[in-house]
């Protein structure tokens, strides 16, 4: 009897759901259309590049460097035999992207992958540092985003098209040292449940990357200078992803028009607690953080709880 | 059988949440205590300062504008008696802060509170209006912060110490017309979640509050400029007074609370995106556990609502 009801209001919420979730459920194809990938050059932009070209698509690369963009460029041409379009440009510099999404032609995905990270408790952190990471992260994805829109909504396939933010774990939760990288990772969620209201009309598809650490160059680096508590708080979540696993998840994400793109346990967990009012496009999706949410949220005080002591015991010493 | 346990659920999780919340409750007295607000010269940092004032703290104000501080100022002196300092400088400068908080004094509560806001659709904002929200909103919390914490650290008394975002609910939810003041306002949680582990051995506690649309000279100016779909998205919520936004401040800052929502809606919001927040009160995390699918739902049937409005007023150009 009670096994009756569970199951009858089990599918009850499915059908509720499979009728209200919002925006409604999408298929953005990458094959022969044109992706653009800014800090394309390296890490997951770099295994991003390479995945789309296996699929099919026309890429572009926005970086920096020149120099890592031609090694990118050869590098994805030895594997693949394809040329890939590679633009040098700093995303603070408004001009050079809008001159380098021009020169690269109408964009169909558009990967704002750009970010920097500089570990270090906030009262340690030079005020210049904290800028460029904002800068980087946050102002330059702005820069990216309204330098490709006008084109983007003018575009001649009907087909829908997708701006995608790299974001991160650390975009779910802020942690010791990260208050500056936190605070760009949370305010692209800001700016994508924001923009995803403002572009629907238009058929352009909002999706938010939450990796965990990955192997790239730049989490060599940062590994190195990050706080001591840090790594023993981060090493209480699953271990680093490898560039090209969070390449795949990502890009299939983004063709299935996802607003958010999790990866791991942890990457559900912190997912389904902070669900918050980001849309979900898939019903069985939103069944699960509905189901979900108040165990994530245990979960979650389990963390902190976890957290918390260990900074304790730190300072305690 | 179930139902006794469903029942039983709730009287579990008290005890178990009253020994796992983390960081632990703290009161945080402000009477006779230096509480140092940015953006203090009008709206809601003035109603604070107000509050404040008549609780018997020490309040510095620090805005860009001289006259408006004397304005402020003399209000103060004319409601509660009591004089308090103030500082003209700009957020966006560190060098200028750093030397108005050091002229200032060490801080027991500082109030970040300073923010402009600037409604319209990505696509027709231009990017100067856009960095100067993150520019003030973000960058100028941080520069604060930064500026303040030093001696905050150093404080002598050995009473807890407290920094506090003013937020907005649009820091809890994106909406239309908002991107860059929601990124700004998200920034600041995620700027709060790392700066409260970083500070908490030090007894200084972070807390964000979110008010709702809220009665103030800037927002009237804002209301004037705003895109039509965000009146009505936004209008989901309600508006509030000044002082009322203060006293929910005032008293969440005292009681340490991570989270500070300021009406009803505002605790709907909270709890929906309460994440990997802190909550120090057993009470409320038992709360948040049990409602958190169902406010997941709520919150799936506002964006429901919002979409089909979106869809109402921008019929989609194009078919697939």
């Amino acid at each position: 009897m009670v096994l009756f009801t569970l199951i009858l209001a089990t599918l009850l919420l499915l059908l509720l759901l499979f009728l209200i979730v919002r925006p409604k459920p999408v298929s953005i194809p990458i094959k022969n259309r044109h992706v653009f990938i800014s800090g394309g050059s390296s890490g997951i932009g770099l295994a991003l590049a390479q995945k789309a070209v296996s699929e099919g698509a026309r890429v572009s690369l926005l970086a920096r460097s020149l120099h890592k963009l031609k090694e990118a460029q050869k590098s994805i041409r030895e594997v693949y035999g394809v040329d890939v379009a590679i633009f040098s440009a700093d995303v603070r510099d408004h001009s050079a992207v809008e001159r380098a999404v021009a020169e690269s032609g109408p964009i169909d995905v558009l990967v704002v992958n750009q970010g920097i990270f500089v570990p270090g408790a906030l009262e340690n952190q030079a005020s210049e540092v904290i800028k460029s990471v904002i800068n980087v992260n946050l102002t330059g994805s702005f820069n990216v985003i309204t330098a490709a829109l006008p084109s983007m909504k003018n575009r001649k396939d009907g087909a829908p098209a997708s701006i995608a933010l790299m974001s991160s774990q650390a975009g779910q939760v802020g942690i010791y040292g990260y208050s500056a990288y936190s605070a760009t990772k949370f305010g692209l969620r800001g700016l994508a449940e924001a923009l995803q209201q403002e572009l629907i009309s238009d058929n352009i598809h909002v999706s938010v990357i939450y990796p965990p650490d990955t192997q790239t160059p730049g989490f060599e680096q940062e590994r190195k200078i990050r706080p001591e508590l840090a790594g023993i708080i981060m090493g209480s979540g699953g271990g680093a992803l490898s560039a090209e696993e969070v390449a795949k998840k990502s890009l299939d994400g983004i063709k299935s028009g996802s607003f958010s793109i999790w990866f791991n346990l942890e990457g559900y967990m912190l997912g389904f607690s902070g669900a918050g009012f980001s849309p979900q496009t898939s019903f069985p999706v939103a069944f699960l953080e509905i189901v979900f949410a108040g165990l994530s949220r245990l979960a979650a005080l389990f963390f902190l709880w976890s957290w918390y002591r260990i900074i304790q015991k730190k300072h305690a010493n | 059988m179930v139902i006794l346990s469903l029942i039983l659920l709730p009287f579990l999780l008290l005890p178990l949440l009253y020994f796992i919340v983390r960081p632990r409750p703290v009161n945080i007295p402000i009477k006779n205590r230096h509480v140092f607000i940015t953006g203090g010269s009008s709206g809601i940092g003035l109603a604070l300062a107000h509050r404040a004032a008549s609780q018997g703290a020490r309040v510095s104000l620090l805005a860009r504008s001289l006259k408006k501080l004397e304005e402020a100022k003399e209000s103060i002196r004319l409601s509660s008696g009591s004089d308090v300092s103030i500082f003209a400088a700009d957020v966006h400068d560190y060098d200028v802060v750093q030397k108005a908080v050091s002229d200032a004094g060490p801080i027991d509560v500082l109030v970040v509170n300073q923010g402009v806001f600037v409604p319209q659709e990505l696509e027709k904002q231009g990017l100067d209006e856009v960095k100067f929200m993150l520019d003030v909103n973000l960058m100028g919390s941080f520069n604060v912060i930064k500026a303040a914490l030093p001696l905050m650290k150093q404080r002598t008394d050995r009473l807890p110490a407290s920094i506090a975002l003013i937020s907005s609910q649009a820091g809890q939810v994106g909406i239309y017309g908002y991107t860059a003041y929601s990124a700004s306002k998200f920034g600041l949680r995620g700027l709060a979640e790392a700066l409260q582990q970083e500070v908490v051995a030090d007894n200084i506690h972070v807390s964000l509050v979110f008010p709702p649309d809220t009665e103030t000279p800037g927002f009237e100016r804002e209301t004037e400029v705003r895109p039509e779909l965000t009146k009505i998205l936004a209008g989901s919520s309600g508006s509030m007074k000044a002082g009322d936004v203060a006293k929910k401040a005032l008293d969440g800052i005292q009681s340490g609370s991570f989270i500070v929502p300021c009406n009803f809606e505002g605790h709907m919001l909270a709890i929906a995106t309460a994440g990997l927040s802190p909550q120090r009160s057993f009470l409320m995390a038992v709360i948040e556990v049990i409602f958190a699918g169902v406010l997941r739902l709520v919150a799936l049937f506002f964006q429901w609502n919002w979409y089909r409005c979106i869809e109402h007023w921008h019929p989609r150009k194009k078919d697939t």
